[in-house]
């Protein structure tokens, strides 16, 4: 097992490496001249010239990427073209709501879809599954942002339930820190949740056929544990493959999703940083989002064994 | 006296002829029986060609400019003369919607046309040259471990915005997919009998990738390519909306509900009836794929 999760850890390294390459090209072929930039409007070619050696940014393109990649590995991220702060401390600043928005998100996600998909396996065929799998369609057609101002003008404007926008950091209480995350969570959930409900229909209705769920109802087990223990164990392995995939959706959704809701986490960042072309800042996000991404994939795999003690490594 | 005109010899006795016990199956031609047969298929592509007609002939349909701007009608609400109400720069928000279906049309099917073509390429060539196969997946594996949405923005925060662009930021996005769906399906078919005959009677490599194995490929690539065009419709929509997308000038549903962002709360029919819109064209489009699965590729149709 030990010696699998090193093998497996080993396979990331050059996954993150053709990240980290993709990433870098980003920046060298960004256009405008970061040296001219820096020098500002009143700079002579020479004095340009002489940033940029001192920048060495006139060194080919491979040395800089293995020095950039040396930078990245010790945790430098770079410095922002615009505000004057390292991009490190710009991403540790705005992380725990968008991490706090993901983790609420997958949670809700898991809790809703899992028991929809059962019992839409379960009862295949009658209204209840088409009610199910008709959320399935329109879950995965509408697009985060419109369920979002739709259950923003819905549950905050109209019948104020719950605020309409903002973020309450964790520090001031789990309830406040919660009801403001209920709405985003839901609007960014809902793709994810057609998702998961549909794969696990799909998956449960193959192993709802099998002999052994045959005999446990045979011997008169409850339905419940049928189908929650028996037969969802089984069918785990898609489902926590689709789970850990669609983390990718959920990190495209944040970034909507905070703008739509005005959270200020890495989401409102990537924006601001597109709107001004701040390359190092869009670097740092995209190389931590796919390294999170990967991470997630790598748990994935982990997981199948504790769910299916039939995967041995 | 009989039909075979032959003689019966006298005495003999003739069983009495059946009557039909089943009645021979006349399957329904024509647009009723494709509706009845793959309903999801009709209502997807009912919704889309719709869509597709207010794209068209925008220009024909009640529609005024969609970029003149006349601030002494600013954020109307919807009205008889302005059907769909007007925005911050009061622009007629009707002919705004129906001039984007346009932009969402054209990112949608040329990314899914685009990525299937470049993807097939790079999955027959992955499933069939062997030295190739591993630098290329990992490749693929890299850029399929940035979420689609932030590649494509990377790729937009290096160019302007305009709609080849955004296109091809898409394009790049989901041809690993494509690749990787490609590849496993050449990689089975690789093993089937009628391949190593094919091989084994001396066609060439070529001739096989194209006579046995392309053929094979394309059903599940049309499943596959329709569900693209509806996540490059989302993934534009997202690109637009934060700013990285279709320029501002160019009415599309992205664009409109960027524009009304900042008045949702007060103005929510800004960024309603692009929603619609947008939200009906994708959901057309998936139940397309839905159907188009379903038609192609029987087994599958149980399963999700």
């Amino acid at each position: 097992m030990l010696l699998y999760v090193l093998k497996r850890l080993l396979t990331t390294i050059p996954v993150m490496a053709i990240v980290a390459l993709f990433v870098f090209s980003l920046l060298y072929l960004a256009p405008g001249d970061p040296a001219a930039v820096i020098a500002g409007d009143q700079a002579t070619t020479a004095e340009i010239e002489k940033i940029r050696q001192s920048l060495g940014l006139d060194r080919p393109f491979i040395l800089r990427f293995f020095e950039w990649g040396w930078h990245i590995l010790q945790g430098d991220l770079g410095q922002s073209l615009f505000v004057n702060m390292p991009v490190r401390s710009m991403i540790a600043e705005r992380i725990e709501p968008t991490l706090s928005l993901l983790v609420v998100t997958l949670v809700l996600a898991i809790v809703i879809a899992v028991p929809m998909g059962v019992i839409a396996a379960w009862k295949a065929g009658t209204w209840v599954d088409r009610v199910i799998m008709a959320f399935g369609v329109f879950g995965f057609s509408v697009p985060v942002f419109v369920t979002a101002y739709l259950l923003a003008y819905v549950f905050a404007l109209e019948l104020d339930w719950l605020p309409v926008q903002g973020y309450t950091p964790l520090s001031s209480g789990i309830g406040p820190w919660f009801v403001n995350l209920v709405l985003p969570a839901i609007a960014l959930g809902c793709v994810y949740i057609a998702l998961i409900a549909r794969t696990t229909r799909a998956t449960m209705l193959e192993v709802l056929q099998q002999d052994y769920i045959r005999t446990a109802r045979a011997k008169g087990l409850a339905l419940p544990g049928i189908l929650f223990i028996h037969a969802l164990k089984n069918a785990a392995v898609p489902i926590v493959t689709v789970i850990g995939l669609g983390i990718a959706l959920l990190i495209g959704g944040a970034v909507v999703t905070e703008s739509v809701f005005a959270i200020p986490g890495l989401g409102r960042l990537t924006v601001d940083a597109i709107l001004r072309r701040d390359y190092p800042v869009i670097q740092g996000v995209v190389l931590l989002f796919s390294f999170v991404f990967v991470l997630v994939n790598l748990l994935v795999d982990l997981i199948y064994t504790l769910v299916d003690p039939r995967i041995r490594y | 006296m009989n039909a075979l005109n032959f003689e019966i010899p006298p005495g003999t006795a003739i069983a009495v002829s059946m009557p039909d016990v089943l009645p021979a199956v006349k399957p329904r031609r024509g647009l009723t029986g494709f509706i009845r047969r793959q309903p999801t298929l009709a209502f997807g592509a009912f919704i889309l060609l719709v869509m597709l007609f207010i794209a068209v002939f925008a220009p024909l349909l009640g529609t005024v400019d969609p970029t003149a701007i006349a601030t002494a009608r600013r954020t109307r609400a919807p009205s008889e003369l302005y059907w769909f109400g007007t925005d911050m720069l009061g622009r007629d928000i009707y002919s705004r919607v129906f001039y984007g279906a346009r932009v969402s049309l054209i990112v949608g099917f040329s990314v899914a046309a685009l990525s299937s073509i470049i993807g097939l390429l790079i999955g027959l060539v992955s499933g069939f040259v062997r030295g190739v196969d591993s630098l290329i997946m990992r490749t693929m594996d890299g850029l399929m471990s940035i979420p689609p949405i932030l590649l494509a923005v990377a790729l937009m925060a290096l160019t302007r915005g305009s709609i080849s662009n955004v296109i091809i930021a898409i394009t790049v996005a989901e041809i690993p997919r494509v690749a990787r769906l490609v590849r496993s399906v050449v990689l089975s078919l690789r093993e089937q009998p009628y391949v190593d005959a094919a091989i084994a009677a001396g066609t060439r490599t070529p001739a096989i990738i194209f006579k046995h194995i392309l053929p094979n490929t394309l059903a599940p690539l049309i499943v596959q390519a329709s569900y693209i065009c509806a996540g490059a419709m989302i993934a534009e929509s997202i690109l637009s909306f934060i700013g990285a997308g279709i320029p501002p000038s160019t009415p599309s549903w992205g664009n409109i509900m960027a524009e009304g962002r900042a008045l949702w709360q007060v103005k929510f029919y800004i960024v309603l009836f692009p929603a619609i819109f947008l939200s009906l064209t994708v959901l057309a489009v998936n139940l397309v794929g839905d159907g188009l699965r379903d038609m192609l590729d029987p087994r599958m149709a149980k399963d999700v």
